[in-house]
This record gives structure tokens, sequence and C-alpha cells, in this order.
């Protein structure tokens, strides 16, 4: 039992170990800015990975790139620029606003505007005031009845 | 005449819907604009395979029409592919592979080249040779210059470096049909089908 503990622990240790690389940063910075993009920048050949989850051989290869720019003294919107300007506005989480993607932005609001506008043109409902008097009437008549 | 309209509301909105998503059925996921799109080579200085000691230039490609060919021994694709890039090379068509080892690590190399080498000739010797020559991707990071997301694909490339056609995938006979024979023939006068007549 104990060793089959041991066994399984192993098994996953080695999964979670797999697209784990030893790259050296001279400053925190650099490092926490290697994190940051390689969470942002997706890989191309994959369907919704970013670089740092995947391991494809493209991620590996785009992982050491972004470490040699990174190393180069190249900042945020540089490396984002070079791996656009290689695998398109795609490689990147952030969409950029264009006449198309301006949708992902104005539709979920118009929604709301068009909630808001339905909600205050609605008419206060008169039938449903004369209905509960009618019924209170009838009620009142059957009451009557029994005495 | 008012009520009706207001029925007809979220019926057209289904309507537009399905047509929306039926079309997604057809869409093919991967398929994306390629950058490279008529824009010259990157620049490179990178070895032959079988002759280390001869470098190339992206000024390599000058003066020619050139199909180069992303790939590598270990890509399953691209032994189905060679046959026909054979066919098309023996027709005059001007093929360099680029080629780009898997296992070869450039930081922690397992394999040696003399195996590569071995290996890149086991499979022409099989399946055809359609390369002048291959252009060694040793660190892949051409590969990554042209935006190659993996093995196969293929770029065509005018007489002046520039990249005409980008594509990803193999290349068989529909698909030269499809996006390579108009620019080659624009850019050579050459009809060149790749099928033996």
């Amino acid at each position: 039992m104990k060793y089959m503990v041991v066994a399984l622990l192993i098994l996953f240790s080695a999964s979670s170990f797999a697209t784990q690389e030893n790259y050296q940063f001279d400053t925190p910075e650099q490092q926490a800015l290697f994190k940051e993009l390689t969470a942002t920048l997706r890989c191309p050949m994959c369907q919704n990975q970013n670089i740092a989850d995947s391991d494809a051989m493209i991620a590996h290869d785009m992982r050491r790139k972004v470490y040699q720019l990174i190393n180069q003294g190249q900042d945020h919107d540089q490396v984002v620029a070079f791996m656009k300007s290689r695998y398109g506005d795609f490689v990147y989480y952030q969409p950029p606003v264009t006449r198309t993607t301006i949708w992902l932005w104005l539709l979920p609001i118009s929604v709301v505007l068009l909630g808001i506008v339905l909600i205050l043109r609605r008419k206060p409902n008169k039938l449903t005031a004369q209905d509960e008097q009618a019924a209170l009437a009838r009620a009142q008549a059957l009451l009557d009845e029994d005495k | 005449m008012q009520n009706k309209l207001k029925f007809a509301i979220p019926l057209v909105f289904f309507l537009g819907l399905c047509v929306f998503l039926f079309q997604g059925l057809f869409s093919d996921p991967q398929a994306r604009d390629a950058m490279t799109l008529d824009r010259p080579m990157p620049e490179f200085t990178l070895p032959d395979l079988m002759q280390p000691e001869v470098m190339y230039t992206q000024d390599v490609f000058d003066g020619k029409v050139t199909l180069l060919n992303v790939w590598g021994v270990w890509c399953v694709t691209c032994q189905v592919e060679l046959p026909y890039l054979t066919a098309l090379s023996e027709q005059g068509v001007h093929i360099v592979g680029l080629y780009y080892d898997q296992d070869l690590d450039p930081d922690f190399g397992i394999k040696t080249l003399a195996r590569v080498q071995q290996e890149v000739i086991d499979i022409t010797d099989r399946l055809g040779n359609p390369f002048a020559y291959n252009i060694f991707d040793v660190y892949r990071d051409t590969s990554l210059d042209l935006g190659v997301t993996g093995a196969p694909e293929s770029l065509l490339i005018d007489q002046n470096g520039i990249i005409r056609v980008h594509h990803i995938g193999d290349v068989n006979h529909r698909v030269w049909q499809n996006k390579f024979a108009d620019v080659y023939l624009e850019l050579t006068g050459q009809t060149i089908n790749g099928v033996a007549e």
C-alpha cells in the first residue's frame, strides 16, 4: 500500500514537471515579466493554451525566445510585438480593437441597455388590479350567500 | 400587425443564430492568415544539413523561384508528401528543405548530427529526394521567424526572396493546384502539376 502511494506520487509529479525548464534571470522583475508573458501568449498550434502550459514544441521554442528577448533587455510590449509580427494577433490573449472585434465590447453593453429600456418602457398592468377587485367582489358575494 | 412582428423577432434571431453556428461547422479553427505573406525572407545564417561547413543566408533564394519545405524525419505527414514533392522537382520545381529536428534540443541535445543525417538519407532513399539541399535550422529560430507552427509547411519564394505562398500542412496535388500553381505560373511562366504524364 505504502509503495502504491509512493508510485502514484511519482507518477503525478512527473507530469507536473513536464513543462518546467530552468530559466535563470538576473532580476526578479525579469522573472515576473517572463511569467506574465508566457501566461498571456497563446500557443499558435494549440486550441486554447498559453505557452506556459503547453508542452508542444512550438511552445518550448517560444518560451526560449521570450527568455532570450527578455535577457536582451526587451520590455513587455516589444516581446508581444515580436510574436505578433510572426504569428499574428492570435498569439496574444488580449485582442486588438478592430472593426470586427469591437462587437466583443459593444454587444454586451447594448444588451444591457436594451434590457434597461424595455424595463422602463413597460406599462404598469391595470388588468391585474381590476381582476383583483372582481375576485374580491365575487368572494364577498359567495360569503354573503352563505349567511 | 404589431403583435405578429413581435413574434417574428425571436424567430428571426433564432434563424440568424442557426446560420452563424452552421457556418462554424465548416470553418477550420487552425486556419489563420500567415504573417509572412509578401514579406522578404527573414535574415538567417544556417549550415547545410549534410555539409555543416557550408553556410547559407537569405540571399541564397535570390534569382530563383524556390519552394521551401519545412520538414523533419520525425514528422509523418512530411513522409506522405515526399513522393509528390519529388514528382514536382522532377518537373523542374526548385525545392529546398528547411530541416529541423525535434529530438535535437539545442539546450539538452541527445541526438548526434551524424544520426540525423543518416535518418534523412534513409528516408529520402526510400520515399524520394526532392531537395536540392537542406538548410539545417539548428535552433529552430528561423522557423519561428517564419511563423511556422509545426511541420510540414511550405513556402513559395520568388526571385527577389519575397514569400508569395505560405501553406500549412502537406502539399498534394489538390493543394498545389489550388494554392501554388497560379502563383508559380505567374512567376515562372511554367505550368507544373506534379502528375507524371
